[in-house]
């Protein structure tokens, strides 16, 4: 799997997008199913937008960043896994 | 024929199993254990059932005999228990159900016990007491739900038992109460303790406080030893769980206990349940730790009830849920 890509607003410190390629639409359509379900445990704070367009793409959005590195390392660890399974 | 594998990870037992047409076929599980003194807590659970996950799978399916074209159907803990380690597993259940195209179906923790114990004992429609490190129910079957006819207001019965096992540091190898229960084995002075029912309920966190209280008076005093307070402990809270238990029995007119939950399996427990049964003249019904502790099986096996009566669970709402309870289920495979 090619690396990962981050795109990050610089001024306001949110990520703006995680870019994780896929060796097919089939597989990235999967792993999208199988994050998406679950619900993020903090209540308030964050948002985050799962999408697939060959890759499966990532859009997140939090106040602060350490709710933002928290919110990231699991998404990270839980694609880690599903990508393992895989 | 149906073939369903269930996934469990809800506390700190990782197992997953397969279940033909009520034959077991296979049911490894891991359990995590942390030091004396310590608890588990959500994300080293998490860390724990993430790297051992893909090799129980493999067992599960290499046990049975069985290929994924194999199986019918994927059963997964939807809840209630602790968040972390519920999305470890659920992240490889969606993932394999989709993998290998089968349905998916999200189960309630609780009735995975009930339909397991029911299963191996063949029980025809047992008054339950649910009791864990974290739950504590009497639940009765009427009218397409499992009603909760009692529960801890607070804490559940091992959790108590847990939480005592760390004030005295002793192994978290096999179990807390497992050696709790070896201990009280020992005991030879009782020491009274507060006894609270509330009606069908249960409360446990007052006991608790005070246990711990009194022993670190006690025990640095020499007053007693940890068997005897174990001892206590037991008789205590098995005790009030016999009460609400018979409570529950008399309302319903019943004349079947089952035992689940992982405090199912200790041996003075059944004793003292079988006691008040006899009294009854009612049937004591009880499994043994191969399927009284957190297992896959039980998950596999309510799945195959429910995949059997037509429920499935679309990926877009297969979300876990630390809270679920036992009643919000529609048991539409019961009459």
């Amino acid at each position: 799997m090619a690396a990962l890509e981050a795109e990050r607003n610089c001024e306001t410190g949110k990520l703006e997008s995680l870019d994780v390629p896929f060796p097919s639409s089939g597989e990235a359509a999967i792993a999208l199913r199988s994050l998406s379900p679950d619900r993020e445990p903090r209540k308030g704070g964050i948002s985050k937008e799962l999408a697939v367009s060959g890759s499966t793409l990532s859009r997140w959005s939090a106040d602060e960043a350490r709710i933002l590195r928290v919110s990231v390392n699991s998404f990270l660890d839980h694609l880690s896994l599903v990508l393992e399974t895989m | 024929m149906t073939v369903v594998i269930g996934f469990e990870g809800s506390a700190n037992k990782i197992g997953i199993g397969i279940i033909r047409d009520g034959e077991v076929l296979s049911n490894p599980r891991r359990t995590y254990i942390t030091p004396p003194g310590h608890g588990f807590m959500p994300s080293d659970t998490a860390r724990h059932h993430r790297a051992v996950i893909l090799t129980v799978l493999k067992e599960a399916l290499e046990q049975a005999g069985l290929k994924p074209a194999d199986i019918d159907c994927v059963a997964y803990t939807k809840g209630p228990g602790m968040g972390a380690p519920l999305v470890t597993v659920a992240l490889v259940a969606r993932t394999v159900a989709q993998l290998w195209g089968k349905p998916l179906l999200g189960v309630n923790h609780c009735i995975g016990h009930v339909e397991m114990g029911r299963l191996i004992t063949q029980a025809n429609n047992p008054t339950v007491l649910y009791v864990s490190g974290g739950n504590t129910q009497v639940i009765a079957y009427s009218e397409r739900r499992y009603r909760i006819f009692g529960e801890t207001i607070d804490i559940a019965v091992g959790n108590c038992l847990d939480r005592f096992a760390r004030v005295i540091k002793i192994s978290n190898d096999p179990s807390p109460g497992y050696n709790i229960e070896q201990m009280a084995k020992k005991g030879s002075q009782y020491v009274e303790l507060p006894y609270t029912v509330k009606g069908m309920d249960v409360s446990f966190s007052g006991i608790l406080s005070y246990i711990e209280e009194v022993a670190h008076k006690m025990l640095s005093s020499g007053q007693c030893a940890a068997e005897d307070l174990c001892f206590s402990l037991q008789e205590t809270l098995f005790s009030m769980l016999v009460e609400i238990t018979e409570r529950a029995m008399a309302h319903c007119g019943s004349q079947e206990v089952l035992i689940v939950g992982g405090v199912g399996c200790n041996l003075r427990l059944q004793e003292m349940m079988g006691v008040m049964c006899k009294e009854r003249g009612a049937k004591l019904f009880a499994t043994d730790e191969r399927f009284c502790i957190d297992n896959g099986a039980m998950i596999a096996q309510a799945g195959w009830e429910m995949f059997r009566s037509g429920q499935v669970t679309e990926l877009e709402d297969s979300w876990i849920t630390q809270r679920y309870r036992t009643d919000e289920v529609e048991v539409t495979w019961r009459d």
